[in-house]
């Protein structure tokens, strides 16, 4: 969500040094940056880019050279593959003031952790010395001017100091930018004079507001298409602050005083609200960013995003926030069916476990419930069920709900308790051949308990 | 004494790459090496997986070229358990695939090739990138944004997601495209065309410009390699073809790879060498990616791509060995998807909920797909068990089949530019930004 940048000048003059390091990856979070497109055109004059080596033609000696904290924020992305993996990792930590995990594979190890079954013999083997089509037979792993490889495949924090985190295979574009604009201490700034009220086809009757939900149309500015209280739905705030807020302003207001009483439902608009509205982040752990802002501070780089709102918008936000640091783990209540709109509870019951080939499902109830292995339940919020919406059960790569336990069983506690499923927590498990694969795709290398191949 | 120069890490590249050349007392060139410095075995890891799980893993080969990494291991399951899928399926994978060719092609020339030749070769490192291009040709930077927007959200409305795609599934699509959706691109789609027009004619442009580099720098014989059905340039159903150095043309099924393309393991590369088998190595190394597909190509599938296609003939002949012709080759290939997507758009058969067959049963046995991504030929070799397991894989992966060529080329590069001193001779430009 790009905010109106009205004084492009102060930008340029107070551009901030960011450096993107890639581990071994595939490029798809410098790709999803990149698929921002017209949206980079307003942050681009905000940064310095001095490392960059996928767009910009700096080597690895001007990173070397730079003074150490002399980088305000480092985004390292990609798998811990290599030494050479490990090596730039840790010169980023030197070299920046604030190191992001950038995508799922600096978080969580991603798919290339599955790695982790096998011995790193087995590995090289297969690779350089069995595949069919080696054809002349050099007997060879290569060794000379490359560097070496890890045994094991370990999230970024285990190699280096991590101060937040942007998970996601990959981050969505909007997640990245927010990201950014965020940590630069860009503000929201107010779009259109008029309140999303004022041509709210519920403004009359029906309103949201007046049966007490959270709605955020009295602070929102106009400019959308309405279509969310067409459908009945809350408004969320994507449009960003107006310059004037709604005559319904004291109901948000009253609502807001007493969070920890709202919906689930409410919970979920809350969480889409404090990311289209207020940029902040979708980073696992919102407490993460306080402590970065409070670092940036102390250093007189940046000030807080909620500075320059209408000050009726800052006494409602100021409570949001206030609501997120006291709930640290708010981030854990939203997972992926919190955002998605399908039917749970539905017409439908998982008496077996169907394979993702078997059928086709509809597209109105929860895949769980039609019998698919649908990663949802347990699989942070943040992506908007973008797989779902298209028929295809999440697969998990934003990462774990909940760390340190057995995943199989703690999906299968998960979606016996709240689901329509029939069948006995050891069916299921029994069903699925390959739990690795199924629970743990994009996070093997996090789980702490896991061994794997010698 | 012997002279080593290293540059590290290669730039505007997708991977990790190093460069090596190594000089003599004589100053001459001794050694040149390529080093891809990174692997990370999907080979190896999935197996044991379910072999429809397979497509939405492999993804993460490539962030750039996601949709064929996951069409490609789609079809080669598809091909291990018998499985035919529906017309409309067939449709939607093939505008998937060209709205994916579009906006990788885009990117390529835009964002990683152009600043090279708009600022040129000698401009400042700090300012070699596309970011200044966009800075200093709004109108130029703001075309290329929109192409690779409308590219990158077509991918995103039919795959679900533009970046790790998952909407295929062994025997179909899992969703047709709504029509209110394929109206919305169909509205934008002449304007996309225009954009193609004008990229072909900067294209020309710098060709033009620079045609002492295109005609005199890295002009390197070798084989080729492409996919085409029935002869006619197409990056989803095509079957491999050989062209050699001299331009003749053998057509091979994709069954029968391990008989025509061969892997050599060098020693100081993670990723490995290819060659045409019957040739042998190093004889036998070819490249890969668009050159190799026009290299490749009778003709193109659509009218304008074809008029390029002709127009590249005439100028550098029937088989073009110049690497500076990539680019040229890859904007003919952008405006041949271009016009599929119209094409594509334009068939109601893309909206038609008949897009995934139910029948569908595991079984032993082993499959191959094979497609064009945009840097390459994408090969998936996969042996099923009889639960639908997936027992072994391998993968001829697209950037793969041309690090052998551009080491070669790279070595033809190094003498011009050290033994010959080329740099010293070409005509240069004046840079379109200073």
């Amino acid at each position: 969500m790009i905010k109106n940048i009205e004084d492009n000048d102060n930008i340029v003059e107070s551009r901030v040094k960011v450096a993107f390091l890639q581990s071994s990856d595939c490029w798809g979070c410098h790709q999803s940056l990149l698929n921002a497109h017209l949206g980079l055109l307003p942050v681009l004059p905000a940064l310095e880019i001095v490392y960059w080596p996928c767009v910009v033609d700096f080597k690895y000696e001007s990173l070397e050279k730079r003074e150490d904290g002399e980088i305000l924020v480092g985004f390292v992305e990609g798998s811990m593959r290599t030494k050479q993996d490990i090596e730039a990792s840790k010169l980023m930590r030197r070299k920046c003031q604030l190191i992001i995990a950038f995508g799922s594979c600096s978080c969580y190890g991603n798919v290339h952790g599955l790695a982790n079954q096998f011995s790193i013999d087995d590995l090289k083997n297969r690779k350089f010395l069995e595949v069919e089509s080696i054809a002349d037979y050099s007997n060879r792993i290569p060794d000379e001017h490359v560097p070496s490889f890890e045994n094991k495949i370990v999230p970024l924090d285990n190699v280096i100091k991590v101060d937040a985190y942007i998970s996601g295979c990959p981050p969505k574009p909007e997640q990245i930018i927010s990201s950014v604009l965020f940590l630069l201490g860009q503000k929201p700034f107010p779009m259109n004079v008029s309140a999303f009220c004022n041509e709210c086809s519920l403004n009359q009757s029906g309103c949201i507001l007046d049966e007490e939900k959270i709605c955020f149309g009295a602070i929102t500015s106009t400019g959308c298409t309405m279509k969310c209280p067409e459908n009945g739905k809350a408004c969320v705030g994507c449009m960003g602050p107006a310059r004037n807020v709604s005559s319904k302003i004291d109901k948000l207001n009253k609502i807001t005083d007493d969070l920890n009483s709202i919906s689930s439902g409410d919970k979920k608009n809350l969480y889409e609200f404090l990311t289209l509205f207020l940029n902040i982040p979708l980073m696992a752990g919102f407490d993460l960013a306080g402590d970065i802002l409070k670092q940036i501070k102390n250093k007189g780089k940046v000030s807080t995003p909620l500075t320059n709102l209408p000050s009726a918008i800052e006494e409602v936000t100021s409570k949001l926030l206030q609501y997120l640091r006291d709930n640290k783990n708010f981030h854990e209540i939203s997972n992926v069916c919190d955002t998605c709109s399908r039917i749970i509870g539905s017409r439908s019951t998982m008496t077996k476990v169907k394979r993702d080939y078997e059928g086709l499902p509809n597209l109105e109830e929860c895949l769980i419930e039609q019998g698919y292995i649908c990663m949802g339940p347990v699989t942070n919020a943040g992506c908007g069920a973008m797989c779902i919406n298209v028929n295809a059960p999440c697969s998990g790569c934003y990462g774990q709900t909940k760390w340190d336990v057995n995943q199989s069983e703690r999906f299968a506690d998960t979606i016996l308790k709240s689901f329509n499923v029939s069948i006995s927590k050891e069916e299921l498990l029994s069903q699925v051949k390959d739990h690795i694969g199924t629970f743990e795709k994009f996070t093997l290398a996090s789980n702490k308990g896991y061994k794997g191949g010698e | 004494m012997v002279k080593e120069i290293e540059v590290e890490p290669i730039t505007r590249l997708e991977g990790h790459g190093g460069l090596r050349v190594v000089l003599g007392d004589d100053g001459k060139v001794q050694d040149v090496q390529f080093n891809i410095t990174s692997t990370r075995f999907f080979e190896k890891f999935c197996e044991g997986r379910y072999c429809e799980h397979i497509p939405r893993i492999t993804t993460r080969i490539c962030g750039i070229c996601p949709i064929p990494h996951h069409l490609t291991p789609t079809k080669a399951v598809e091909d291990a358990w018998g499985v035919k899928i529906p017309t409309p399926a067939l449709k939607l994978r093939q505008l998937l695939m060209n709205a994916k060719q579009y906006s990788s092609h885009v990117l390529h020339f835009y964002a990683l090739a152009a600043p090279d030749f708009l600022l040129g070769p000698m401009a400042d490192p700090a300012l070699r990138n596309v970011v200044h291009v966009i800075n200093k040709m709004p109108d130029v930077g703001a075309m290329a944004l929109k192409m690779m927007d409308f590219g990158q959200k077509l991918c995103a409305a039919i795959g679900g997601k533009s970046i790790h795609p998952i909407s295929a599934i062994v025997g179909g699509m899992k969703k047709p495209l709504d029509e209110e959706i394929r109206d919305k691109f169909l509205k934008e789609i002449d304007e996309q065309i225009e954009f193609t027009k004008k990229t072909v004619d900067i294209g020309l442009k710098i060709v033009e410009d620079y045609w002492d580099v295109v005609a005199n720098v890295g002009v390197v014989p070798t084989y080729y390699l492409g996919l085409t059905k029935n002869g006619v340039h197409d990056i989803y159903e095509g079957d491999i073809r050989i062209v050699n150095p001299e331009g003749n043309k053998i057509d091979y099924n994709a069954h029968k790879y391990l008989d025509v393309l061969g892997e050599h393991i060098p020693k100081h590369s993670y990723a490995t060498h290819m060659y045409y088998k019957p040739a042998g190595y190093p004889e036998g190394i070819y490249r890969a990616n668009c050159l190799g597909m026009i290299n490749a190509a009778d003709k193109m599938a659509t009218p304008l791509a074809d008029e390029a296609l002709k127009a590249f003939r005439d100028k550098v002949g029937p088989v073009s060995h110049h690497t500076f012709a990539y680019h040229w080759a890859r904007i003919i290939e952008t405006v041949e998807a271009i016009e599929l997507i119209k094409k594509y758009l334009e068939d109601p058969d893309i909206c038609n909920p008949d897009c995934k067959t139910l029948d569908i049963e595991p079984r032993e046995g082993q499959g191959i797909g094979v497609t064009e991504a945009p840097r390459g030929v994408l090969l998936y070799h996969i042996w099923s068990d009889a639960e639908g397991i997936c027992k072994k894989l391998n993968l001829l992966v697209a950037t793969n089949h041309n690090i052998a060529g551009i080491e070669k080329s790279l070595m033809h590069v190094a003498k011009q530019v050290f033994e010959d001193k080329i740099l010293e001779r070409l005509k240069l430009p004046d840079p379109w930004i200073k």
